[in-house]
């Protein structure tokens, strides 16, 4: 064995000498000149007999040679020579290649690589595909809840799961030691992590003991905190640190990738201690989120019907009213984590096949007709001696390397483009950040690539060499350019679909950006502060902080208007209740459903006029007020005509939560309507909305506020002075301070990006569908062009043949448009949900991408056409 | 009659083993040889015989030298390796299945 080897080794480094060859075939020769002559043959005839017998000699040493192991090394870096010269004579054609390829393995990899982490990542829970979450939704909140006040009923009677567990939310949190902290706490039942299954990398999960109120204070860390506070140090399992300060015993560590499951950010979870026997009582209990572990062989709708019953007990103790619009939902946990992002990301996907299409449309259309312009090299070449074999080989060598290059150009590409992705994308894409190109991610460019080049390589290689072609008068075979023209027309199509989608969604986004919020952002500055529970344990403690801010910062240089608010429009987070709540002195209650949701904010006197939003209706809050013992309320001009109809507001008493205690209920006196302000985001739509006054009482007050500020200083200027005016107060508080307009420009940030994608995509797909035409009516008029020079001799205008060449391009690009409207009429319904304002089908958004595919097409056809004009026909008629 | 070009690649290779495990020859004795034992059956071309010693050398089965021929001219002798013996056997077996199949199918009915 070793032997055998070390031979092959020798003859494939060194080969056989040549010169023994021909010796060795000299004696073969002369041993037959001599046979002959001893079968009597005169000298001259033996001689003449053995060349006869032997045929070529030169043949039987290139045989020889093409035995040799190393050989196809040989033809090898032969073809490679050929092809790296045959693409720098022709640099158009090559670069057009690989920067095609760039472009569709580059977009396909790095869109591939952000769905991939949206659509198809495994989640960090042991089994994770059978973990669902479980709940009620309800027109106030349509991502499932549970409520304490039947959750344990449900987890005691529950058949379709191995566990069912629950979590009560995260909040800021402060870590009182050297060197404070604020931290996010979540609160979890006992059996969350075991459910979830989820085990510590170190120490130990909560005792069912330690879930109990009053229990033992312990936590679990995640192990961003175990590393950047405790330095992974093991020993810090059973030591005492101070949260919001109470001594609290760290019992274990997290693992590494773990994440709360509706993926608020966790730095420490607390057992959430709830007083199961009083939730039981309690109506309508403790908030909270329920998620669950089917059993083996149970699906989600089984799961849902088997919930049924007790899905009916919970909707018996909900208000009458509510009963009709609360549901049962039961959903994987991965599709309660992607939400809406998973039509975006298949949108995506789609956009992103369909660059891919048109991009490997475009290669296999340059390759054959760079094919068709060899004919007679190929020929000439075959003629010589080339077998068939090798030319075959040779064509493959060549697309190969352009896509194995292209390939390379696409990953670089990919890899540039996703760190763009992730710098541009708005914070609430889940996973976008931890998106990286992975290797089963490299793998699928690599085979597209390759996929590519071995269909075009095939589709040169299976032609065969035509000697008639060195006539020198044979023409082109039509097929192939029918071929071309079909590919042609799909891509226009293609290129079509994605225009129409990327003009929808700029459509849809400028109606976003141009649309009235009902106040003005201008010279706003806002400064969010929350303050630590430690530091601040009271509402009196707190108001009194507000107070000192307020008096720091009122008189200050450029101020000219000075509010807080708990919460500030169009977006984020603000209170909500239902309408059915809310009843006004000396009138029955809304007798049947909830009647949708009303949005709420405790706010300053200055509010309205710090957002210029117009009081259209009595005096609105004043200064007197503030001390006053009486409560206060301003309507949006939605809510006050929804309650008021063809009444005056002005005067009346309104109870703001029907059916709490009467001591939880006062009334308020209505002092003002203000007109609507935009307060569902940007794309959602309102609801009606009232503001209560922010008195010098305490129980209007809370650790978190927005302070607004109208300046007339440059924002950054007023950004320093509140964060030193903070600091002076309290050193340790954090502060968010932003322009209102940068706060209005981040809700935009989603739409933003999925419109830059869908635009970019569009872009692409546009400029290779141009690169396509364009390669078709350039050949054309290159194979016409002795055709052009007669019809030009016998009288033909230069007009008469641009027209010539339009209409030829025109026969192609009215099947693609027409094509592709039908398509991107029966697609664009997917993306309804996307667009704000914009109807799927909108006409003019339509005609206006149209319009731009032609105008850019026929641009395309110009260059080529102008060439045809040139044609001179003297020089035209004597080619060939 | 078959011609050399209608012979299997692995046959002719076959029938090269064959003729040296008799003896060491060079090629223009090999093709004599087989000439000889097929009675003028197989006529081995210069162009199949001389690739096809070639590939066998570079596959190790066997092995060439230059020694002096009967008639006193340097002649290039080749001869089987150990590998190629094996070979040998391998193909002879091989190929008696073959025929044999052959032979079966072709006496039926």
């Amino acid at each position: 064995m070793l032997n055998e080897f070390l031979t092959r080794l020798r003859f494939f480094i060194a080969g056989k000498n040549q010169r023994e060859v021909d010796e060795e075939v000299r004696f073969h020769f002369e041993q037959q000149i001599e046979a002959n002559m001893q079968a009597g043959m005169s000298p001259e005839e033996a001689r003449r007999q053995a060349a006869v017998a032997f045929g070529g000699v030169q043949r039987v040493r290139e045989q020889c040679r093409e035995e040799r192991p190393g050989y196809w090394l040989e033809t090898f870096v032969q073809d490679m020579q050929y092809a790296v010269r045959g693409f720098r004579r022709n640099p158009m054609f090559s670069l057009t290649v690989v920067l095609t390829l760039m472009l569709g393995i580059g977009s396909t990899t790095a869109v591939f690589s952000v769905v991939d982490r949206i659509l198809f990542r495994s989640l960090p829970y042991g089994d994770s595909e059978r973990l669902v979450s479980v709940g009620l939704v309800a027109p106030i909140e349509p991502q499932e809840f549970m409520l304490g006040g039947s959750y344990y009923e449900w987890q005691d009677n529950q058949k379709p799961f191995v566990a069912l567990t629950s979590e009560i939310g995260t909040e800021p949190c402060d870590l009182t030691e050297n060197n404070p902290a604020r931290l996010d706490c979540a609160r979890v039942e006992g059996n969350f992590l075991p459910a979830l299954g989820v085990s510590p990398v170190l120490g130990r999960n909560f005792t069912e003991a330690e879930d109990r109120p009053n229990g033992p204070q312990v936590a679990l860390i995640s192990y961003g905190l175990w590393l950047s506070r405790f330095h992974l140090d093991p020993a810090v399992v059973g030591k005492l640190i101070r949260i919001d300060g109470r001594a609290t015993e760290i019992v274990g560590i997290l693992p590494k990738d773990f994440e709360m499951p509706r993926l608020q950010a966790a730095d420490v979870l607390l057992p959430q201690a709830l007083d199961v026997a009083a939730e039981r009582r309690a109506d309508p209990g403790h908030p909270m989120w329920a998620f669950a572990r089917l059993k083996p062989g149970v699906s989600i709708e089984q799961a849902k019907a088997e919930l049924s019953p007790l899905f009916e007990y919970s909707l018996r103790l909900a208000p009458a009213p509510f009963r009709k619009e609360v549901h049962l939902q039961v959903r994987s946990l991965r599709d309660r984590q992607v939400r809406e992002v998973r039509l975006a990301a298949w949108v995506l996907l789609g956009l992103v096949m369909a660059v891919l299409f048109i991009a490997c449309a475009n290669v296999t259309s340059l390759f054959t007709a760079r094919g068709a312009s060899r004919d007679r090299e190929l020929a000439v070449r075959s003629a010589l001696g080339a077998s068939r074999m090798r030319l075959a080989r040779q064509a493959l060598t060549e697309s190969l390397t352009l896509s194995v290059a292209g390939g390379a150009a696409g990953c670089l590409f990919a890899a540039f483009l996703l760190r763009r992705f992730i710098a541009m994308a708005p914070e609430g894409m889940p996973f976008l950040s931890k998106a990286q190109i992975d290797l089963r991610i490299l793998f699928f460019a690599l085979t597209t690539s390759l996929v590519c080049a071995v269909c075009f390589g095939l589709l040169a290689a299976i032609r065969k060499a035509d000697i008639e072609v060195l006539t020198g008068r044979a023409r082109t075979t039509i097929r192939r350019a029918v071929l071309r023209r079909w590919l042609v027309i799909a891509q226009i199509a293609a290129s079509m679909i994605l225009l129409s989608g990327g003009a929808l969604l700029a459509h849809s986004f400028w109606n976003l950006e141009k649309q009235s919020f009902g106040m003005s952002a201008a010279n706003i500055v806002t400064a969010a502060i929350s303050l630590g529970q430690t530091s601040y344990p009271t509402a009196e403690s707190q108001m009194d902080f507000f107070q000192r801010l307020e008096r720091h910062l009122r008189y200050g240089p450029g101020i000219a208007a000075f509010a807080i608010s708990d919460s500030i429009p169009p977006g984020g987070y603000h209170d909500d209740q239902v309408y059915a709540s809310l009843r006004v002195e000396g009138r029955p209650v809304l007798s049947s459903g909830t009647g949708g949701t009303v949005a709420s904010r405790w706010v300053t006197p200055e509010y309205f006029r710090a957002l210029r939003i117009p009081v259209v209706q009595g005096q609105g809050f004043s200064g007197e007020e503030l001390t006053s013992n009486d409560h206060f309320v301003v309507l949006s001009k939605s809510l006050a005509g929804r309650l008021f109809p063809g009444e005056n507001p002005l005067g009346q008493h309104l109870h703001l939560h029907n059916g709490a205690p009467k001591e939880n209920d006062p009334p308020y006196i209505v002092v003002g309507v203000a007109a609507d302000v935009k307060n569902g985001g940007l794309a959602a739509g309102d609801e009606p909305e009232y503001y209560r006054l922010r008195r010098q009482r305490a129980p209007d007050w809370n650790r978190s506020s927005v302070v607004i500020l109208k300046t007339t200083l440059p924002p950054a200027a007023t950004a320093a002075w509140i964060r030193s005016q903070v600091a002076s107060l309290d050193p340790t508080i954090p502060v968010d301070i932003k322009t209102l307009s940068e706060r209005v420009g981040k809700l935009a940030d989603r739409p933003r990006f999925e419109m830059l994608l869908v635009g970019f995509f569009a872009f692409t797909g546009l400029l290779l569908a141009v690169i396509g035409l364009y390669g078709v009516i350039s050949f054309f008029v290159v194979q016409r062009t002795q055709e052009i020079g007669i019809r030009m001799a016998v009288g033909a205008s230069r007009a008469d043949i641009l027209r010539l060449v339009l209409a030829n391009a025109l026969r192609l690009i009215v099947p693609g448009v027409f094509l592709g409207l039908v398509l991107a009429f029966a697609l664009s319904r997917v993306l309804s949900s996307l667009l704000f304002n914009v109807a799927p089908h909108d006409p003019v958004t339509f005609a206006g991408a149209t319009a731009l595919l032609i105008l850019v097409a026929l641009l395309a056809t110009l260059i080529p056409g102008g060439s045809a004009t040139k044609v001179n026909p003297t020089v035209a008629l004597r080619c060939d | 009659m078959p011609q050399p070009t209608d012979l299997l690649q692995g046959t002719l290779d076959l029938l090269i083993l064959r003729t040296l495990a008799l003896e060491p020859m060079h090629g223009w004795g090999i093709a004599q040889r087989i000439q000889l034992s097929s009675q003028n059956v197989f006529q081995i071309g210069q162009g199949s015989l001389y690739p096809a010693l070639h590939r066998l050398e570079y596959k190790g089965w066997i092995q060439a030298d230059w020694k002096p021929s009967e008639n006193n001219r340097k002649a290039k002798y080749y001869a089987l390796t150990r590998t190629g013996k094996k070979q040998l056997e391998a193909e002879i077996e091989s190929w008696d299945r073959l025929a044999g199949a052959v032979a079966l199918v072709l006496e039926q009915g």
